[in-house]
């Protein structure tokens, strides 16, 4: 079965039939250059699935960890000490102001007591659920070449995100609808735009699927006729087309490939129908629809995402990232993004509620509708925010050094925490890397990151590059 | 069990190190082989001998350390050497051996010693290195003249194969057939052949009437017109420069977050369509690209040619627009890598960037050669240039005449008349040069002001502060009606503004200005003078102070007035006023990059006492709102003059302004996106591939693996461009079988869709192997012997019976013994690549614009932001239906039409496309609107050109070349009841897998 249902969506060129020449067996994994095949399962699963499916939720910008879930008592002490001028020079805008303690006050919350600070008063009723991880790092101080990373293990474009891989691996539990889901902000794309759910060299047909909700046209790109005729219509049209379509099949007796564009023309006429229900938000309870505050002017298009997110996951999309902030534009009141150098009251607040009243339905929902369990949650951004002003401003600086992800669900040890920054924050000690929370992801999705490949340009390439440890202190 | 011998190994050498000690303590001499080489075989060799040559460094031979010299040690100074410093760092991250422990002191003190004893290695080395079977991989040896096979007598054959006898290609194709006990297919039918044929080579369908013609012809050589028909079509260039522009990962945007635009990256585009055209020798071709500008730095063509070398991704924020050094050399260390990579990949199907962390895992390249091959890059950067040599020379001289002739006039004015520059005064001078260029007003305090500030805030929302200065009244931030002058004195008619403001009002350009050019004339330049005045400002001078200085009462102030903010795509803008007494005399609202030039000339009567200059926002005060005053004057008005002093200076003023319209119109040299030469930055392995992680300093040098080329005689002292010349030469030698070998199997990729070897830009250890390397070489062999034609290959596959085979053809042994064809049993069925498929539906739509060349066509809204935005829109209109290889390619965002149908991401070297198949591939090419635009113009010609009763039939021929079937008939009138039927008609037909694949 599970065959059939990648024939159906990610049908490749169909090269069927096992070569018997040296020359063909020579490297089986090298197959995958220039065609589309489907990995073989027994190559990299490792048979210990903890969880079906991913939401990643990402704040684009650089979410600062230090006001947020990284509680740093040094930095209250240091608050309004000046930060070495000369480590500040290496920052992105290369001018670091006074350390400067958290914008907001951080409580211990749980039965774990964790410390998470009040920009998140909803969250923080969740913390027994969430693992943090406070040693991240990443490689690049620049937004694009961070989002990069963040998502697909390099700072260069061109390599294919974690969802694109999951893709490529596991494929999808649901034949009507797509693997890989990306609901960004209905402000806008984040920074690196589309290449950030990219295949890279991948097939393009493990690429996100973009569903845009806020805007007039139809929920996924061409889902429909562009002069918007009724699809009833369609019917003579699509008959002529099958004729034409077997007749010249008929005649050509191997071409499997021909088979499978006649079945995925047939899978687009059913996305047509399967596509509105799962995004028809609007049928759900006023409850839910209360709880995810869908009317509301500024967190509404974050909660419907979520809303959205939970409904994808429940009819087997495998892998759902939202997007919580687009990219940087000038002369906007609010930063479009978590990029707070100016004014991190302002920006944090403002995007700090989104993410409190969004992600906190997400948790609560999935979890009195059984689905948390089968559901690894991840929350990220792209780098960290550093523990000093940015010179003069009332802002801080990206900081590549320290940030803090966390996850939740599926086989993760709620109310637990993997490794911590020095005592302000602004280095990570023993520094844990994307590949890391890659590793740990694949890991409970049942694959083992060193062995889910493809080649590419010379060579076996994989998400996690050459590195990549499961962080099982924060596993059950 | 395997490592006890081992261990035990290793215990005996410890306790003869122990004995060692004592003989060298006691005898004071050092052994080498008993005291160093010890040291190096138990600590180092495991990673720095011939398994793995970390970072190049080896130690266990003489000649891999004298090959180093000075990286490893400089005899007679311990402190100096770098192997002395990595074994006594106590930096854990830089110290040698890596684990935990490093040396003991005793072997620390050993090589001190030896080290400051001359390090002496004595020529004991075994000489039986056991050499590298990789360097035995078939793709570094030699090119060797190979025979043509014969062809089995018919007689052993079960059918009539005749045909194949007269092609060398077929006959190592038929001899692999036979001896894998596989029979070639028959031919295609003469319509499969001509289709697949046309789109091979032109990338575009026969149109009916060509097919019919060749379908009905008798000519014993129609086959062979047809090729040479083709190889001729003026479309052949634009179909082959796609394939090279994918290796390139060419692209009209830097890509990365702040996707720019390059502007004229388009003129390296074209250099490759003509090349492909005129059949270039193909070893010219890659001398040009890499280094066409130390080659024929005089010709056009080859500097253009060099736009190769930039044509992938640059990242702006990282190379530019930080202050971090450390970011820049992450940035430039991605760039490098980049030019690397694309170079080696796409001429030699070399991965060098595998070595770019640690040696190649597969090929022996090692991490140090790696760096070496930078070295060739390192003073090549990525930038707009001139394209044309001569052309600049010529406009050069031009400009220089004209300057001359302004200059002359100048100074004659000069003579005429006495001016004071206002600019000048600003500086804190009299107006006659004595001020200090740069220095400014600080605009709350009135003070003089050099270092640069930022914003500055009128408390009171505006601001008037009078200032010391014999001519200057006061500087104002101006807000509404506002104080501008000591006596109390308000200006009229002036906008709200935020009360914000930038920097100081200086003698020269703001802080961050972008732009001191008006027209031709770049007024910081000399002889000019810029009085920079960021919104929102004002500065007010006292002419009564100023007219005993010009001794006359009516005095003329002259200025030009420009925009200082963003040179390009800006949003912003400012105002510029004049005020005569409050009042305004002048006004140039809306100031942006693309104001016209504004002379002004103003008379002021002698009633007037205060000349106010004054800007204002046209966002906010702190974008780039930002105007500036060219050489501002005032001067005795010529009224007082006397006649014939008048009409002189009228005359010469007449003149001067006539030169600079001269100017003016002259045009700027062509500019392609292509390489800047810097001179050449030194190259030091970085370890782990960090550029914080620097090592030894490395020469330029080529690859060890090709044994026969002759070795790069360059130095740290070359140039760039000949650095890259000495690359070029190295890469196109005839020693060098590679780039040979990697372009005729690209061209066989292209016309069997798998090539020979089917990782076409890897030919390395971990590439695929050739499925006939005999052939691979014979072709190789034949460009080279025919001057590296390109054309001359492709017209020998074309005319193959290879070639002809039909794809529909099976059989069970071809199935079962080689379903994926790679001994090329029959043709193979192919899906039209994402461009083909919009030049096709364009061609039969009769919509396709046949207009060569020039800059691309862009089908999205562009919007200016931190990061700019590219907003695609449906291609509605005729100059955006030119061939898909003119587009304005956009790295950032995919094309929503062709990447569905597998265009790839220009990121990436892409050497091969993927062939998908999905259902929103499916969505995009049967509802984009696009699509139904084309298919309606497709319905309106057909209803043009024929009569009813003959749409169907018309539809068929254009879409397929062909009639019809009775059936296909019926169906296809039963869809043209309705309005758009016909319209429908065409959309399926473009929709379906004859028109989408080829035989």
């Amino acid at each position: 079965m599970h065959n059939r249902r990648h024939w159906l969506w990610n049908t490749g060129t169909g090269i069927g039939g096992l070569a018997l020449s040296s020359l063909l067996q020579a490297d089986r994994r090298r197959a995958h250059a220039g065609s589309t095949e489907r990995p073989q399962h027994s190559d990299f699963m490792t048979g210990q699935i903890q969880a079906q499916r991913v939401i990643e939720i990402f704040c684009p910008g650089g979410l600062s960890h230090v006001d947020t879930w990284d509680y740093k008592p040094q930095l209250i002490e240091s608050d309004g000490k000046e930060f070495d001028p000369e480590l500040g020079k290496q920052t992105f805008a290369g001018v670091a102001g006074k350390l400067a303690k958290s914008f907001w006050t951080f409580r211990q919350h749980g039965e774990a007591g964790r410390w998470m600070s009040d920009l998140f008063p909803n969250l923080a009723k969740h913390v027994d659920d969430l693992a943090f991880i406070h040693s991240m790092q990443s490689k690049s101080a620049l937004h694009g070449p961070a989002m990069f990373m963040m998502n697909s293990g390099f700072p260069r474009p061109g390599f294919p995100a974690m969802g694109a891989w999951i893709s490529y691996g596991l494929g999808s539990e649901n034949e009507n609808l797509p693997t890989y889901v990306v609901l960004p902000d209905p402000r806008g794309l984040p920074p690196g735009g589309v290449l950030n759910w990219g295949a890279g060299f991948l097939p393009a047909m493990h690429q996100g699927t973009v569903i845009e909700v806020a805007s007039q046209g139809p929920p996924i790109r061409d889902l429909y006729p562009a002069d918007q005729r009724p699809l009833p219509l369609e019917e003579p049209s699509r008959a002529l087309l099958r004729l034409l379509n077997e007749r010249h099949r008929a005649e050509r007796p191997d071409a499997t490939m021909l088979d499978a564009r006649i079945a995925a023309f047939e899978m687009a006429a059913r996305l047509q129908l399967s596509a509105p229900d799962a995004i028809s938000w609007n049928q759900e309870s006023a409850a839910t629809q209360g709880r995810y505050a869908v009317e509301d002017p500024d967190a509404g298009p974050f909660g419907r995402q979520c809303l959205l997110a939970r409904r994808l996951v429940e009819r087997g999309v495998r892998f759902v990232q939202i997007f919580c902030g687009a990219e940087n534009t000038s002369k906007l009141k609010v930063r479009p993004n978590w990029d707070s150098h100016e004014d991190i009251v302002r920006d944090h607040g403002y995007w700090g509620r989104v993410l409190d009243i969004g992600a906190s339905a997400l948790l609560a929902d999935l979890k009195e509708r059984g689905l948390l369990d089968s559901t690894l949650v991840i929350c990220t951004t792209e780098f960290g925010r550093q523990p000093f002003m940015q010179g003069q401003q009332k802002g801080r600086d990206h900081n590549p050094g320290a940030f803090t992800a966390w996850m939740a669900g599926g086989g993760i040890r709620g109310g637990t925490a993997h490794g911590e920054s020095d005592p302000v924050g602004f280095q990570a000690v023993e520094p844990t890397y994307c590949y890391d929370l890659h590793a740990t992801a694949l890991h409970l999705l049942g694959i083992d990151h060193e062995k889910l490949t493809f080649y590419h340009n010379g060579i076996q390439r994989r998400l996690t590059d050459v590195h990549g440890h499961v962080l099982h202190s924060i596993l059950k | 069990m395997v490592f006890a011998p081992k261990a035990r190994c290793y215990v005996l050498s410890i306790l003869s190190l122990a004995y060692g000690i004592t003989a060298s303590a006691q005898d004071g001499t050092l052994d080498f082989e008993r005291d160093i080489r010890t040291i190096f075989e138990e600590h180092c060799v495991a990673c720095h001998g011939a398994e793995q040559a970390e970072a190049g460094v080896r130690l266990d031979g003489k000649r891999f350390a004298e090959h180093l010299g000075p990286a490893l040690w400089k005899p007679g100074d311990p402190d100096q050497s770098p192997l002395f410093q990595r074994v006594t760092s106590t930096d854990p991250e830089f110290r040698m051996p890596p684990d935990s422990s490093g040396l003991d002191a005793v072997a620390i003190d050993r090589l001190k010693k030896w080290i400051a004893e001359g390090a002496m290695w004595p020529n004991s080395d075994k000489e039986s290195e056991p050499a590298d079977p990789r360097y035995d991989h078939w793709a570094w040896q030699p090119l060797r003249p190979v025979a043509i096979p014969s062809v089995p007598k018919q007689e052993a054959l079960e059918q009539d194969h005749s045909d194949w006898a007269t092609n060398p290609i077929d006959a190592f194709i038929m001899d692999s057939l036979v001896r894998n006990g596989l029979r070639p297919s028959p031919p295609a039918l003469r319509r499969e052949w001509l289709r697949r044929l046309s789109i091979d080579l032109t990338g575009l369908p026969p149109s009916y009437e060509e097919m019919e013609r060749f379908v009905a012809s008798q000519e014993p050589d129609a086959y062979e017109r047809e090729v040479e028909r083709l190889l001729a079509s003026p479309d052949y260039g634009e179909r082959w420069a796609q394939d090279w522009l994918d290796v390139a990962h060419y692209a009209d945007t830097h890509g990365f977050e702040r996707d720019q635009k390059r502007d004229h990256a388009w003129r390296y585009r074209d250099y490759v369509v003509r090349s492909f055209d005129s059949d270039k020798p193909y070893d010219q071709f890659l001398k040009e690209q890499i280094a066409g500008d130390a080659y024929w730095p005089d010709r056009s063509e080859a500097i253009i040619a060099t736009g190769f070398l930039a044509a992938g991704p640059w990242d702006f924020v990282g190379q530019a627009e930080t202050p971090s050094p450390q970011i820049k050399r992450q940035a430039r260390a991605d760039d490098l890598d980049d030019m690397l990579a694309q170079v080696m990949t796409a001429t030699c199907g070399i991965t060098i960037h595998c070595a770019r962390c640690h040696n190649h895992k597969l090929d022996p390249i090692t991490q140090r050669e790696y760096y070496q091959m930078w070295a060739f890059f390192s003073g090549s950067y990525r930038g707009d240039r001139d394209a044309d040599p001569a052309q600049a020379v010529a406009l050069e001289k031009e400009r220089n005449r004209i300057r001359d002739e302004q200059a002359a006039i100048r100074a004659q004015l000069q003579n005429w008349s006495r001016q004071l520059s206002l600019a000048d005064m600003v500086g804190g001078g009299d107006g006659n040069g004595t001020g200090k260029k740069g220095t400014g007003i600080h605009i709350l305090t009135g003070i003089p002001q050099v270092e640069f500030l930022g914003q500055i805030q009128s408390p009171g929302g505006s601001s008037f502060q009078p200032v010391d200065h014999p001519f200057i009244d006061g500087v104002v931030i101006p807000n509404g009606e506002c104080q501008i002058a000591t006596t109390g004195l308000k200006a009229q008619g002036i906008p709200k503004t935020s009360g914000l403001s930038w920097d100081a009002i200086r003698n020269g350009p703001v802080n961050a200005q972008k732009s001191t050019q008006i027209g031709s004339v770049d007024f910081q330049g000399p002889e000019h003078a810029v009085l920079g005045l960021h919104a929102n400002a004002a500065i007010t001078w006292d002419l009564d102070a100023v007219r005993p200085a010009l001794e006359s009462q009516e005095l003329l102030f002259r200025c030009e007035i420009g925009y200082g903010g963003r040179p390009e795509g800006t949003v912003t803008y400012a105002d510029a006023r004049i005020l005569l007494d409050g009042q305004s005399a002048f006004l140039a609202e809306g100031l942006n990059p693309a104001s016209q030039r504004i002379a002004v000339a103003l008379p002021i009567p002698a009633r007037v006492r205060f000349l106010t200059l004054l800007s204002t926002e046209g966002t906010d005060g702190i974008g780039h709102d930002q105007i500036f005053f060219g050489d501002p004057t005032l001067s005795p008005w010529a009224s007082e003059r006397n006649e014939q002093e008048r009409r002189a200076i009228e005359s010469l003023q007449q003149r001067l302004s006539e030169l600079q319209q001269q100017l003016d119109a002259l045009p700027g040299v062509d500019q392609v996106y292509a390489i800047r030469s810097q001179t050449p930055a030194t190259i030091h392995v970085l370890h782990r591939g960090s550029p914080e992680q620097v090592g030894a300093p490395v020469e330029p040098a080529a690859l060890r693996c090709l044994v026969d080329c002759p070795p790069v005689k360059i130095d740290s002292e070359t140039s760039d461009a000949q650095r890259r010349r000495a690359l070029a030469d190295w890469i196109t030698s005839p020693s060098n079988p590679l780039p040979a070998r990697v372009i005729v199997n690209r061209l066989w990729q292209h016309h069997f869709g798998t090539g020979i070897v089917d990782t076409p830009s890897d030919f390395g250890l971990g590439g695929g192997k050739p499925s006939h390397p005999e052939l691979l070489d014979w072709l190789a062999g034949e460009l080279i012997r025919c001057n590296y034609s390109l054309k001359t290959i492709s017209r020998l596959i074309c005319t193959s019976q290879a070639y002809r085979q039909s794809s529909r053809h099976t059989s069970r042994d071809g199935m079962a013994v080689d379903a994926q064809n790679r001994w090329i049993w029959r043709q193979s069925l192919r899906r039209l690549d994402a461009e083909t498929i919009r030049d096709s539906v364009l061609f039969i739509a009769g919509t396709l614009q046949r207009t060569k060349f020039g800059p691309g066509y862009q089908d999205f809204d562009y919007q200016e932001e931190y990061a700019p935005i590219y907003r695609y829109r449906t291609a509605d209109r005729p100059d955006l239906w030119r061939r898909s290889l003119y587009r304005f390619v956009v790295r950032t965002t995919p094309h929503p039409f062709l990447t569905p149908l597998d265009c790839p991401d220009p990121a990436n070297l892409t050497p091969r496309r993927n062939v998908t198949t999905t259902a929103i591939q499916s969505l995009a090419t049967w509802n984009h609107e696009w699509i139904l635009q084309q298919a309606r113009y497709m319905a309106e010609r057909i209803q043009k050109e024929h009569s009813r009763d003959a749409w169907v039939q018309a539809a068929y021929q254009d879409a397929f070349c062909r009639e019809p079937t009775p059936e296909e008939r019926v169906a296809s009138e039963a869809l043209l009841g309705s309005d758009q039927g016909l319209a429908d008609l065409c959309r399926v037909l473009v929709n379906s897998n004859e028109f989408l694949t080829i035989d």
